[in-house]
Parts: structure tokens; C-alpha cells; sequence
């Protein structure tokens, strides 16, 4: 146990963060040269202003037409996301593990609140799994790919709710905890998982298109 | 004046056999505790049979946990019995997360080096108060 806690806790961590840091890098250079070739007007016309313009739009709940359309998932996606991006950044373990390896730290979650938002992430993924196999239309767009990476998505909070708990074997669970989460890390630069990084560029280039091209709004 | 004499000595001597019984009585720590900690706990506490765990660990001197340093360096023959972590390692104004390492990092380095003992939150913090 101890070994295998120590190569999860350490080598894994590193190699997980280079592949997430190093794939993301390649990637969008692989995506900028590809745009470069295929729709070298991308660069010419895209506008700081209509970007931001159009990201604003849709990042703040309730901002576009389409999220007013669709409220529930509107509601589920916005509070899903914040849970699952600023928990694991202020858990109060994360914090706690960080500055023991490397020092420093910073501000941390009361450990009941984690608690809570890890519930509420674990919903979401039950939500968006329903979703995917309740609407006729969501399910039959739906690869086994989609269904694979809500479970790599769930797995680190569910490992992680499990550990926190001490519920029998949380030991094992807390094992399955790092892995499963640098399994996530590993996952984003190479899946759907990516729209984290391509969001504001997908956003920033139909925002420059319909701005500065079209004259229209895109939200 | 010889009868005062050693009725002083005999009271030093009481006040000795008191001293080191209040001290055994100290020593006999079940629970880390650190006062620091005392409004602000967030986690269960740990269990830590302090005599038991230092015979079974074979840790023979005191300064291998209550270490005492000068000028920068360990004094082989120095120890803080007596004295909380928090004495040292504990300023009110930068919170408490350096307490929390330094704790950590003394329990956990051995217990990883050793390959034995608790390494994770839940084997130390247990909810049902007791280690596994
Ligand atoms: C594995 C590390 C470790 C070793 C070795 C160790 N102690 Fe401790 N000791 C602790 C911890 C941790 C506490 C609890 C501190 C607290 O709750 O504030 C403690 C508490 C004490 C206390 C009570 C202090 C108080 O303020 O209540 C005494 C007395 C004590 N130890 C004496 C000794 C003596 C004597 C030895 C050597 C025979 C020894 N210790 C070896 C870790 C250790
Ligand atoms: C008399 C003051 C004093 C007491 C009491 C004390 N320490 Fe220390 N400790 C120091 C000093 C001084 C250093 C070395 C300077 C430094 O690195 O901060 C140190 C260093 C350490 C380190 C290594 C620091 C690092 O950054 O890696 C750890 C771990 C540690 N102490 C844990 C403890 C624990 C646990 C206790 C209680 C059982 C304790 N200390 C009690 C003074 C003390
Ligand atoms: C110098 C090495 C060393 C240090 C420092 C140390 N431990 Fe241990 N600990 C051990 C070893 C070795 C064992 C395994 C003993 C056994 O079960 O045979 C152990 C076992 C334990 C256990 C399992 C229960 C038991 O008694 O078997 C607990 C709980 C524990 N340690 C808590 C702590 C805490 C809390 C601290 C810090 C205050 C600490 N230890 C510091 C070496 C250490
Ligand atoms: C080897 C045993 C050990 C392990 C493993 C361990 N701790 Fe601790 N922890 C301690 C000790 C000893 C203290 C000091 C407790 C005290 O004085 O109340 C402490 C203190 C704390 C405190 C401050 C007191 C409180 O309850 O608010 C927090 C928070 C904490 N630990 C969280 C964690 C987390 C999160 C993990 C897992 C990443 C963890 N600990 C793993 C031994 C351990
Ligand atoms: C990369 C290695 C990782 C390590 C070593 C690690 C370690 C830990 C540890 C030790 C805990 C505390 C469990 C307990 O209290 O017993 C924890 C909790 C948690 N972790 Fe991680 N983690 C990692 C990655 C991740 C990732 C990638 C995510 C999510 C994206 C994540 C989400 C969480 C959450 C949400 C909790 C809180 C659970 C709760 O309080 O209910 N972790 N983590
Ligand atoms: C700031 C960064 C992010 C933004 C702006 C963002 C945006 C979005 C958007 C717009 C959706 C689509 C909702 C819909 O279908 O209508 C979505 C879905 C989703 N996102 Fe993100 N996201 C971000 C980061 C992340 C991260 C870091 C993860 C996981 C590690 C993630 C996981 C998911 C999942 C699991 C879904 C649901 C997919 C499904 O329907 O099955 N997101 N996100």
C-alpha cells in the first residue's frame, strides 16, 4: 500500500501534469497551424473586442438566447461547472498535500462545503447521463466515448466523496482517487474534455465572425 | 537547624515525585491535541497512543519528534519535551496551514520511509476515533 500510495501520490502527479500541460500546448499548436493553412482569414479578421463580446456573452448565465431557451440545463451546467473547477482547487486535502511537497499553498475550503459541491458534481453527472439517455435526440448524437469520459469525469469526485467519508475500504478508495484524477488531467488536452482551452477560441472566433464579418450578434 | 534542613529535604523530595508524576501523567498522550487547533478543528482527531507507538515504532530518542534546534541546527542531545509543536512552528497571523505541514510531514515522512503507519487523511483522522 504504501508503495503504491507513494508512486500515485508522486511520479504520477508529475508525469500526469506534464501530459496535461505538454498536450494542451501541442494541441493548440497543432490547431493553430492546421487554421493557418485550411482558413488563414481566422487570423485576419478575428477581433479582440467581438471575442470578448461574444465570451461574455456566454459565460454569464442567462447572457444568450439559447441559454434562455434552455433554462434547466442552463442552471445545471453553470452550477456543475463552478463546483467541479473550484473544488479541486481549494480542497482543503489539495492544499494540504501541496504544501507538504512543495510549499506554499493558499486559501482553502471548509471541508463540509467541499463536501457539498463534490455532492453537487456527482448530481451533474447524473443529470447530464439522464439527459443523454432520456432525450431521443441527445442519445442518438451520443457515442460510447461520450458515456466513457462522464465516468472519468465522475470518478475522481465519487473516489474522492467515498475517502473523505471512510467508508469501508476508503483506503482503496483513496488510491482510485489519484489515479482516476490523473486519469481526468490526462484525458482533457486529448477528448471532448478539451473545450475547457478551446471555449473562449471557439467562442472568440464565431464572436469575431458574426461581429466584425456579419454584423450580428451570435448569443 | 539540622531538622529544618531536612524537612526542606523532604519536601523537595515530595515536590520531585510530584513533578515527575504529573509529568508521566502528561506523557501518557492517546489523542494529538495541539491547542493551536483548539477553535478551528475540521477534522477528527488522531489517535496517537504515544508510549505504545514509540515502543512498537522502536524510536528510542525523545528529540526524533521533540527535536530543539540552535543556530539553524539539531541538538543531538537537546530535546522540547514538554513543549507543544505549536510553540514553535505556530505564528496566529499566518494561519494555520505551516502548523498543519509541519505535522504532517513528521508523521508522515517516517511512516512512508519505514513503509509502515498511516499515510492517508482517513487512517489518521479517524471518524470512529480509532486507527485501523
Ligand atoms: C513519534 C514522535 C514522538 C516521540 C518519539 C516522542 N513524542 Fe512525546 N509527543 C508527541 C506528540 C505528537 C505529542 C502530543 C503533542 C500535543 O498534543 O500537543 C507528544 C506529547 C508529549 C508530552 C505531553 C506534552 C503536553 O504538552 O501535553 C510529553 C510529556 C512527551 N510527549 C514526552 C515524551 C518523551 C519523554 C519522549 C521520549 C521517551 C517522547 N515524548 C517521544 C510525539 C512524540
Ligand atoms: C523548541 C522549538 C520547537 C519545537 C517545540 C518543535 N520544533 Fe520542529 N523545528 C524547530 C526548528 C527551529 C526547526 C528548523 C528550522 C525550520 O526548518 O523551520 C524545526 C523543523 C521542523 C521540521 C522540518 C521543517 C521543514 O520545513 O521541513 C518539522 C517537520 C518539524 N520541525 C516538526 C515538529 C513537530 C511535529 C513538533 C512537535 C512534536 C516540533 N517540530 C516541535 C523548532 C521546534
Ligand atoms: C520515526 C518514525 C515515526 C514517526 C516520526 C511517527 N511514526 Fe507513527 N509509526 C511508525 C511506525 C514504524 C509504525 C508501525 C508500528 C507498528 O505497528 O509496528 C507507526 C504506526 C503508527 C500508527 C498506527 C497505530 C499503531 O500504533 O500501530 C499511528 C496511528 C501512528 N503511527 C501515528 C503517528 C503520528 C500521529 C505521528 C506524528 C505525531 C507519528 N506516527 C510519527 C513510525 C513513526
Ligand atoms: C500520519 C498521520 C496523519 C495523516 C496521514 C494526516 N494527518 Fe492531518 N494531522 C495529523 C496530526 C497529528 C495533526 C495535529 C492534530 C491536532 O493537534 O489536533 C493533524 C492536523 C490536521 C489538520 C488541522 C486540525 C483540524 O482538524 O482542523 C487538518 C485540517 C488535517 N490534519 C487534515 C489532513 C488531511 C486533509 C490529510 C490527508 C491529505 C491528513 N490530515 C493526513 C496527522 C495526520
Ligand atoms: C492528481 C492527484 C490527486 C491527489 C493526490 C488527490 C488527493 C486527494 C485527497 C488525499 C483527498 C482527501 C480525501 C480524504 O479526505 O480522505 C482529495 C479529495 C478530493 N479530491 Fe483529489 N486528488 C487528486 C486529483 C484530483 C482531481 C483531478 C480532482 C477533480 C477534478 C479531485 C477532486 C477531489 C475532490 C472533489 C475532493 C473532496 C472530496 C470531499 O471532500 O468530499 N482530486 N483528493
Ligand atoms: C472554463 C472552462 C469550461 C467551460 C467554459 C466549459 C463549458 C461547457 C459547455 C458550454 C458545455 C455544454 C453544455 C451543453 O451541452 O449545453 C459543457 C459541458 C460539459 N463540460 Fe465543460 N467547460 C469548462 C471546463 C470543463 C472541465 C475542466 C471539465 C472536466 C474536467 C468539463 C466537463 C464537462 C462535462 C462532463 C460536460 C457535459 C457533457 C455532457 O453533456 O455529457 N468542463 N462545458
Amino acid at each position: 500500500m504504501h508503495a503504491i500510495y507513494e508512486l500515485a501520490g508522486g511520479f504520477l502527479v508529475w508525469a500526469a501534469l506534464v501530459i496535461f500541460a505538454g498536450g494542451t500546448v501541442i494541441r493548440m499548436a497543432w490547431l493553430a497551424a492546421t487554421a493557418r493553412k485550411k482558413d488563414a482569414a481566422v487570423f485576419h479578421y478575428f477581433s479582440f473586442y467581438y471575442a470578448l463580446r461574444s465570451i461574455l456573452h456566454w459565460i454569464v448565465p442567462f447572457a444568450s438566447r439559447n441559454m434562455r431557451l434552455h433554462p434547466v440545463m442552463t442552471a445545471v451546467t453553470f452550477i456543475f461547472h463552478l463546483c467541479l473547477i473550484i473544488t479541486p482547487i481549494f480542497a482543503a486535502a489539495h492544499v494540504i498535500l501541496i504544501a507538504e511537497s512543495w510549499g506554499g499553498g493558499w486559501w482553502y475550503l471548509p471541508d463540509a462545503a467541499a463536501d457539498i459541491m463534490t455532492l453537487t458534481v456527482i448530481l451533474g453527472c447524473v443529470f447530464f447521463l439522464i439527459r443523454r439517455i432520456s432525450k431521443k435526440d441527445v442519445r442518438y448524437l451520443s457515442t460510447a466515448g461520450d458515456y466513457i469520459l462522464l465516468v472519468i469525469v465522475a470518478a475522481p469526485f465519487l473516489s474522492g466523496y467515498w475517502s473523505y467519508h471512510q467508508w469501508s475500504g476508503f483506503e482503496i478508495a483513496g488510491i482510485v482517487h489519484m489515479l482516476s484524477g490523473e486519469l481526468l488531467l490526462i484525458c482533457i488536452p486529448f477528448t471532448r474534455l478539451f473545450h475547457m482551452i478551446l471555449f473562449p477560441f471557439t467562442r472568440g472566433y464565431a464572436g469575431s465572425e458574426f461581429g466584425g464579418m456579419r454584423s450580428a450578434r451570435d448569443w | 537547624m539540622a531538622a529544618l534542613k531536612s524537612n526542606i529535604l523532604r519536601l523537595l523530595v515530595v515536590f520531585l515525585v510530584l513533578a515527575a508524576c504529573a509529568a508521566a501523567a502528561r506523557a501518557y498522550v492517546t489523542i494529538v491535541e495541539d491547542s493551536a487547533f483548539d477553535d478551528r478543528q475540521m477534522r477528527p482527531q488522531v489517535s496517537f497512543e504515544h508510549n505504545e507507538h514509540n515502543e512498537k515504532a522502536g524510536i528510542e530518542s525523545c528529540n526524533t519528534c521533540h527535536h530543539f534546534y540552535e543556530n539553524g541546527e539539531k541538538r543531538k542531545n537537546s530535546d522540547s519535551v514538554g513543549m507543544e509543536c505549536s510553540s514553535c512552528h505556530y505564528k496566529a497571523e499566518s494561519g494555520e496551514l505551516e502548523l498543519i505541514r509541519i505535522y504532517h510531514k513528521q508523521c508522515k515522512s517516517c511512516h512512508l520511509q519505514k513503509e509502515q503507519g498511516p499515510v492517508q487523511c482517513g487512517q489518521c483522522h479517524r471518524k470512529t476515533g480509532e486507527n485501523p
